[in-house]
């Protein structure tokens, strides 16, 4: 077992350009190390390796460039593959004599133990007497960024983009050589855009030559991608500090006002902290200054027990300040005083002002675009959302918009098709056939609930939609409960098919996952689906005509109660496939409908009862108005919710039959 | 298993008072896990761990030659019947000790009842810290030996410079970032470097949260996650990582409630290389673990289960408990809890845990690499850190400290020399 | 609407006398309260031989708080028709105005205590200071909220016991009854509202320690000292005092002429807006009233539970608490107590594990699973088949007798 040690070095990371010097050293250090040996040995990486032990076998980001740096120099045979192998977590060590080997599994937790220099099988043993070294994510970049200049000519293409990948995450002045040299030698064109690219951010960041840096650094104007904004920013950095005056050749960002960039207790306390003002004796110090120095159960004349008070506790203070026992109280005139006789100011880290305007300008450019990206990103997600909470209320919006009937269970049927998708799934392995099995048996099952409830409960009920309310939440109760005895309390999840697995990136800025894309569409296209039912159909024509005179629509030849049941098993099924999407991005647990049922209810309300795009009037208007107040508060999502609440009640207060109010006979009541 | 009835026990329970609190045989153990409701999912496992370890028990001979036998009831999620049944187990069955709770709610709730009864209760899961009870064993992390460890491998091992603190907005994870700001603060990093956002339980809308974070990135700082993030929302953060690519290698995420059991049924092949912060993984190459998964897996009756931290912590108080009562020779709570003090156990990770006078305990750090079977490669493991109540790292805990044996206070300010008080916050 | 339910027929010069006379099961339930409260007391470990434990007198008191909120729902829905599904909301915000000071003032007697032991005594900031430490500690924060001003004043957080819920009512029923909002609407908006309350609370910027709510509450400040076998006696009486004076209230409410318009708004609220009555006057004095009864239930009950946190508002305890009163019986305030009673000690007796469970041979019913089946199907049953709940059965038993 390999072990750390709680307190590391603290040590920030090492760039190459340290590195040269770390080889120069170990080339001093084994010209008189046991290294030495290594040409008469049959062993040499072996050799090697064993003189940095310890380094290698519990590797930490500190101390692993020595190691590299020593390892490299040696440039014992097979140096550069023992390297990557130890990245890749293929090198254990024998807990005996704390030689290393590459292993290969054998039967029976075994483990064949494959010699570092010859590459021979030598002892097959137990897993237990080895331990495998497990280099951190921080010591694999170390080691990537070592073997860079080996992988960048390597003939794998995959290989060679991964280095450039590794040039990406950790950029360093000396990698500018060594890729410009492996530029020229490139050959596919793919590669070498991407090499392109990174010499000059490299360029932007490390050229020696100002001219060339400034060039580079103009070529990143208006570049709103994440590692040209890094690199401008880097070249950025500041640090505070302060001066009686401002050194000549510090390149300042800005000047700190005591007062008012910076408070004035703030200031003072960076000068007392260096030791160039007297502290200041704050509440609590006087309180302990005042408790060692009681005397007879007094404190500088003032009796104990009347030490209430922070005036009587500063007088007492002034006694022991004047009688020289304690430090002396500072006034704010004092302070002031004292702050006035320093600048206060941000240093550039980069001296060279030309660059750091440059730079500044840079960036500055990226600004606009940088908005309007980020508000596009905002509402790509606003947009996700409201078609997420149109999926949720769409089969609401014709159950209770078109039929009137309160179905609180109507959460719990999402859930089901949410949950009928995790069955399949785990009947199905393959994501994608099980996903189109998914979405019609969703329906099937939610559309066969939804018309086995309309016919026991809901038809009984039509005269007093309060009962209806009610024992729907009865039935929403008990299918909660029911799912949680079936499957658990414990929170499936749907997984999406590889296919809508990802993101769609437009740039560095916006990226929307797939499947809320997918999600999108398939809310577009229920929305032109129940529009066409409703509009263009005999069953949507019978409905409306059911649902605004039944009796006149009965004495017409239509079945009352058909059309109920069918509208109600329309609407459930609906919702039983917008569980199988909503499944996709969140979670599926027994509580998944409990948790859209309100908003659903108030989508529906919002835009307008009866009203099918008055349901996608109300998403809109809810997804939108989260994410906005999401904006303005991000670091709190509850708020948004709450507000978003709220502002649904007020909004109700105002416009009581939503957004797009029927009118006419339509209307009902 | 005994249930006894709310209604029905009035009787036993008038006629069972006045009896003395020495070892009656059966010894009753309390087990205080919710069987229902949305922490039934975790705490499910713990009374089953509970029940396995009663078993073995037994059969070793049980406890000063009595039987153990476990009472078991179900607070069902709901805080208020947390303190309602310890109120019950304490006065109605009579438990001598209980284990039980996993969200600190549910412990806070039942904090005063048992400060007030003067029962014995252990507490498996890692928490928020600023807490020490004269009734309490903490067996689970507090903040110095998961979070701080993980910071610090974020700031060294991983050179992170700008931090996403993202939790779910209750006790731990508020308690947690306060502290870790103020930690990183001290540590160097600027104010304007740490990104905090709350979210609420079961939150599933993470996109634009995820969004936030890689957008991080463009200030030129290594940026990695600290994720206090719990339960169920989980699923909707890794899914939302995955599909919008965010590698461990460009964002690592760290998360202090996400172990075996939530990972369990997750496919982890887009999240391998993430990491986690704990005191045990199953992964853990030990002769004691081996054991120990073996029997679980023979107790359950199902080699899928998976086992994880708290399983472990029960693991360890267990048998501290055990021998504490053997040395105290009684089941009393108040002999008991002095030979609690120092007691030792074999971790399941290696080396040995330690009871301290502060009721926490001193155990190994370890963080591990999600892999794509959703166990961890533990990469990083320390020697025995112990516990400590009060973090140093917040302004209204740095002089505070907790030692029952040597100063009886949980909650010593060592700058007045005073206990400011012997009772816990609820 | 086709309630049916046995009215009163309250003549406009109906006494006092009268009053008790037309209306026996006041009289009654007045009777058996007193008795109730007297068995208990006689059997409690406090104050008797300690038969029932003080863990049981607890529950029975939650219980009794639990009857008098049902009244007052049985009010606004049963007589008036108005489905509020936001009540516990008023319940929850009546606990939380008195555990504040609840946890203030015992956290200031802990600081006080402690800081008065140091070598010189505190100044008032800091005190207030440490109680903040102490209070808002575990929530990773030291500064007292602005809501907590007067926390230390038992006399303004009594007062905000009463007022919070009752304004809260008051506007958000000016609001919902001006814009004519009735029937499913106003249910789902008085939802809407206790969602967000919940949601709200929740936050741990509200200063109330969002999901980790108040708690320690049961211990009395100024009574730390007395076991809580005694305590739960205290808050026993005060509750079935509550009970029954909001029984009386309410019965002499829905009695006179006042009842009869409001019966007559939910049966029909158009007629009586005709008949030149203000209605939304009449609503709003009803959901106001009640929300403060309500809010007293709250500040009775959470004492005794302990702990309140915002899980306690969320939409799905008001919808219990209608389901409560359905199956107790709408439109009759008895009906309501026997809903409320017997509905959570069913279930606090089923779900605590304490009936046992029925082994059919083949499958093992435990009722921690399935009770909430079979509350939820049980309800659907009732709204079906028996839209007069319980209380139905005592219509048998009367019109039974000669």
């Amino acid at each position: 077992m390999l072990s750390m040690h709680p307190t590391f070095p603290i040590e920030r990371s090492l760039p190459m350009s340290r590195l040269l010097l770390l080889i120069a050293m170990f080339a001093a250090f084994t010209m008189t190390a046991p290294l030495q040996a290594q040409d008469a040995s049959s062993t040499p990486l072996q050799d090697a390796l064993q003189s940095v032990q310890a380094d290698v076998a519990s590797p930490s980001r500190s101390t692993v460039p020595q190691v590299l740096a020593a390892l490299l120099q040696a440039d014992a045979p097979g140096t550069v593959d023992f390297l990557r192998a130890w990245g890749d977590r293929a090198v254990y060590v024998r807990d005996a004599d704390g030689l290393f080997f590459y292993a290969q599994d054998a039967p029976d937790r075994m483990l064949t133990l494959i010699d570092i220099d010859s590459g021979a099988s030598v002892a097959t043993t137990s897993s237990r007497d080895l331990s495998q070294i497990r280099p951190n994510a921080g010591v694999r970049r170390e080691i990537n960024a070592a073997l860079v200049s080996f992988e960048l000519t390597h003939p794998d293409p995959a290989r060679r983009i991964a280095a450039l990948e590794t040039i990406a995450r950790s950029p360093d002045a000396d990698q500018i050589i060594p890729l410009t040299a492996a530029r020229d030698a490139e050959t596919d064109t793919r590669i070498i855009g991407r090499m392109d690219r990174l010499l000059d951010l490299l360029n932007a960041r490390f050229a020696t030559d100002t001219a060339t840096r400034i060039d580079a650094i103009e070529g990143l104007r208006g570049d709103i991608n994440t590692e040209a904004r890094r690199v401008l920013n880097q070249t950025l950095q500041t640090r505070a500090e302060f001066a009686s005056e401002i050194p000549a050749g510090t390149n300042v960002a800005r000047i700190r006002t005591p007062g008012e960039d910076i408070s004035l207790v703030d200031a003072y306390a960076t000068l007392s902290d260096a030791g160039l003002a007297p502290p200041r004796p704050g509440r609590n110090a006087i309180r302990d200054a005042l408790r060692a120095n009681v005397v007879d159960g007094e404190v500088g004349g003032v009796p104990v027990h009347l030490l209430t008070t922070d005036e009587r506790r500063r007088e007492a203070y002034r006694a022991l300040q004047e009688a020289g026992i304690v430090a002396p109280l500072v006034t704010e005139a004092d302070m002031r005083a004292a702050v006035a006789e320093y600048v206060f100011f941000d240093a550039y880290l980069e001296a060279d002002p030309v660059v750091t305007d440059a730079a500044r300008d840079s960036l500055d450019s990226t600004r606009t675009a940088i908005s309007f990206w980020q508000f596009a990103s905002l509402s790509l997600d606003a947009l996700s959302l409201a078609s997420i909470f149109f999926l949720a209320a769409i089969g609401l919006a014709i159950t209770f918009g078109v039929m009137r009937v309160i179905n609180m269970a109507h959460g719990e049927f999402i859930m089901m098709g949410a949950y009928t998708g995790y069955v399949v799934q785990t009947v199905i392995p393959n994501y994608t056939t099980s996903l189109v099995i998914a979405l019609p048996l969703a329906f099937a099952v939610t559309f066969a609930a939804g018309v086995v409830m309309e016919r026991l409960v809901i038809r009984h009920l039509y005269t007093r939609p309060l009962e209806t309310l009610l024992a729907t939440f009865g039935i929403s109760i008990a299918l909660q409960q029911l799912a949680k005895n079936i499957f658990g309390t414990q929170a499936r999840p749907l997984t999406a098919p590889d296919w809508l697995a990802g993101a769609i990136q437009v740039n560095d800025v916006v990226s929307v996952a797939s499947i809320r894309v997918a999600i999108f569409v398939m809310a577009l296209g229920f929305l032109l689906m129940l529009l066409y039912i409703l509009n263009r159909t005999r069953l949507g024509l019978e409905v409306r005509a059911v649902t605004q005179n039944p009796g006149m629509a009965a004495s017409m030849g239509i079945n009352p109660d058909r059309i109920n049941m069918l509208t109600f098993g329309l609407g459930s099924g609906i919702a039983g496939v917008a569980g199988v999407a909503i499944g996709l991005v969140a979670q599926v647990t027994s509580e998944m409908g409990a948790n859209y049922i309100v908003q659903s209810f108030m989508t529906v309300v919002v835009g307008g009862v009866g009203s099918v795009f008055g349901t996608l009037a109300g998403a809109t208007l809810i997804g939108f108005l989260q994410k906005g107040i999401e904006w303005f508060n991000p670091a709190n999502t509850l708020a948004a919710q709450t507000f978003m609440v709220l502002f649904i009640i007020l909004f109700i207060q105002f416009r009581p039959k939503g957004i797009v109010a029927l009118k006419g006979r339509a209307a009902g009541d | 298993m005994i249930k006894k009835t709310l209604l029905t026990t009035a009787t036993t329970a008038a006629l069972a008072s006045a009896a003395p609190a020495l070892a009656d045989c059966p010894i009753q153990v309390g087990v205080l896990h919710s069987l229902s409701g949305s922490m039934a999912i975790s705490e499910t496992t713990l009374r089953d761990v509970m029940l396995m370890l009663v078993d073995q028990q037994n059969a070793k001979g049980g406890v000063l030659g009595c039987e153990l036998e476990a009472v078991v009831v179900d607070p069902a999620s709901d805080w208020p019947l947390f303190a309602e049944l310890t109120r019950q187990l304490l006065t109605v069955n009579e438990v001598d000790v209980i284990f039980g709770a996993w969200t600190s709610v549910s412990r806070k709730a039942l904090l005063p009842v048992l400060e007030e009864l003067n029962g014995l209760f252990f507490y498996p899961v890692q928490y928020e810290g600023q807490e020490s009870s004269r009734n309490v064993f903490y067996t689970g992390a507090a903040p110095n030996q998961q979070a701080i460890p993980a910071v610090d491998y974020f700031l060294e091992e991983l050179g992170v410079e700008s931090f996403a603190l993202l939790g779910t907005d209750y006790v731990y994870p508020r308690t947690t970032n306060a502290i870790l700001e103020s930690y990183l603060l001290s540590k160097g990093i600027a104010a304007e470097d740490i990104f905090v956002n709350y979210t609420p339980f079961g939150h599933a809308d993470w996109s634009t949260i995820v969004s936030d974070v890689i957008g991080l990135g463009a200030g030129g700082k290594q940026v990695g996650v600290i994720s206090t993030i719990n339960g169920d929302a989980n699923i909707g953060f890794y899914t939302e990582l995955a599909a919008q690519g965010v590698s461990a290698d460009d964002i690592p995420v760290v998360a202090f409630s996400v172990g075996e059991e939530e990972l369990s049924g997750l496919d982890t092949s887009r999240l391998v290389g993430h990491l986690a912060a704990w005191n045990y993984f199953m992964s853990a190459d030990t002769p004691e673990n081996d054991e120990f998964i073996a029997a679980w897996h023979e107790f359950i009756g199902d080699e899928n289960r998976v086992t994880n931290d708290p399983m472990e912590a029960h693991y360890i108080g267990f048998n501290m408990w055990v021998q504490a009562v053997e040395q105290a020779g009684t089941t009393d709570v108040d002999a008991v809890r002095e030979a609690m003090w120092g007691q030792e156990f074999p971790n399941l990770t290696g080396g040995m845990a330690v009871m301290n006078p502060n009721h926490h305990l001193s155990k190994p750090v370890l963080i591990g690499e999600i892999r794509a079977d959703g166990q961890f490669d533990i990469i990083s493991q320390t020697e025995e850190v112990p516990g400590e109540a009060w973090s140093p790292f917040l302004e209204d805990s740095a002089t505070l400290v907790s030692d029952w044996q040597e100063l009886e206070c949980g909650m010593f300010d060592t700058a007045t020399e005073t206990c400011v008080q012997l009772t816990s916050n609820y | 609407m086709p309630f049916d339910i046995p009215r009163t027929t309250a003549t406009p010069a109906a006494s006092k006398r009268s009053f008790l006379h037309e209306n026996p099961s006041v009289l009654w339930f007045m009777g058996l309260l007193g008795v109730f409260t007297l068995g208990v007391t006689i059997l409690s470990e406090g104050f008797g031989i300690g038969l029932i434990s003080t863990n049981l007198v607890k529950i029975l008191g939650m219980t009794l708080c639990l009857c008098l909120i049902a009244i007052a729902m049985d009010v606004v829905w049963g007589y008036c028709g108005i489905l509020s599904l936001g009540h516990f909301a008023f319940f929850g915000l009546g606990g939380y105005a008195i555990g504040m000071w609840l946890m203030y003032a015992r956290t200031e007697i802990n600081i006080r205590d402690s800081l008065g032991r140091g070598t010189i005594p505190p100044t008032e900031l800091e005190v207030s200071e440490a109680v903040a430490a102490q209070i808002f500690g575990v929530v990773g924060s030291s500064d007292l909220p602005l809501i907590w001003t007067f926390a230390h004043s038992l006399t303004f957080q009594l007062a905000m016991i009463v007022l919070v819920p009752g304004l809260l009512a008051l506007i958000f029923g000016w609001l919902a009854f001006r814009s004519r909002v009735t029937g499913v609407y106003l249910s789902i908006l008085t939802q809407a509202m206790t969602l967000a309350l919940s949601l709200y609370l929740f936050q741990n910027d509200t200063g109330l320690r969002g999901n980790n709510g108040l708690s320690g509450l049961q211990n009395i400040p100024g009574a730390l000292h007395v076991p809580q076998s005694v305590i739960s006696m205290w808050f026993f009486w005060a509750s079935a005092f509550a009970l029954g004076a909001g029984y009386l209230l309410f019965a002499w409410v829905v009695a006179g002429k006042f009842g009869s318009v409001i019966r007559a708004i939910r049966d029909n609220e158009a007629r009586v807006r005709f008949l030149g009555y203000n209605v939304e006057g009449y609503k709003l004095f009803v959901f106001t009233i009640t929300a403060v009864v309500s809010g007293i239930a709250g500040a009775l009950y959470y004492p005794q539970a302990g702990i309140i946190n915002p899980a306690e508002i969320a939409p799905i305890a008001s919808i219990y608490l209608a389901v409560w009163v359905a199956i107790g019986g709408r439109g009759r305030l008895y009906g309501a107590v026997i809903g409320a009673a017997f509905v959570s000690l069913l279930s606090s007796w089923l779900t605590g594990g304490g009936a046992p469970n029925i082994d059919l041979g083949f499958y093992r019913i435990v009722w921690t699973d399935w009770w909430l089946v079979l509350l939820g199907l049980g309800f659907v049953a009732v709204t079906l088949f028996f839209p007069k709940g319980i209380g139905g059965l005592f219509d048998y038993l009367v019109r039974k007798k000669p």
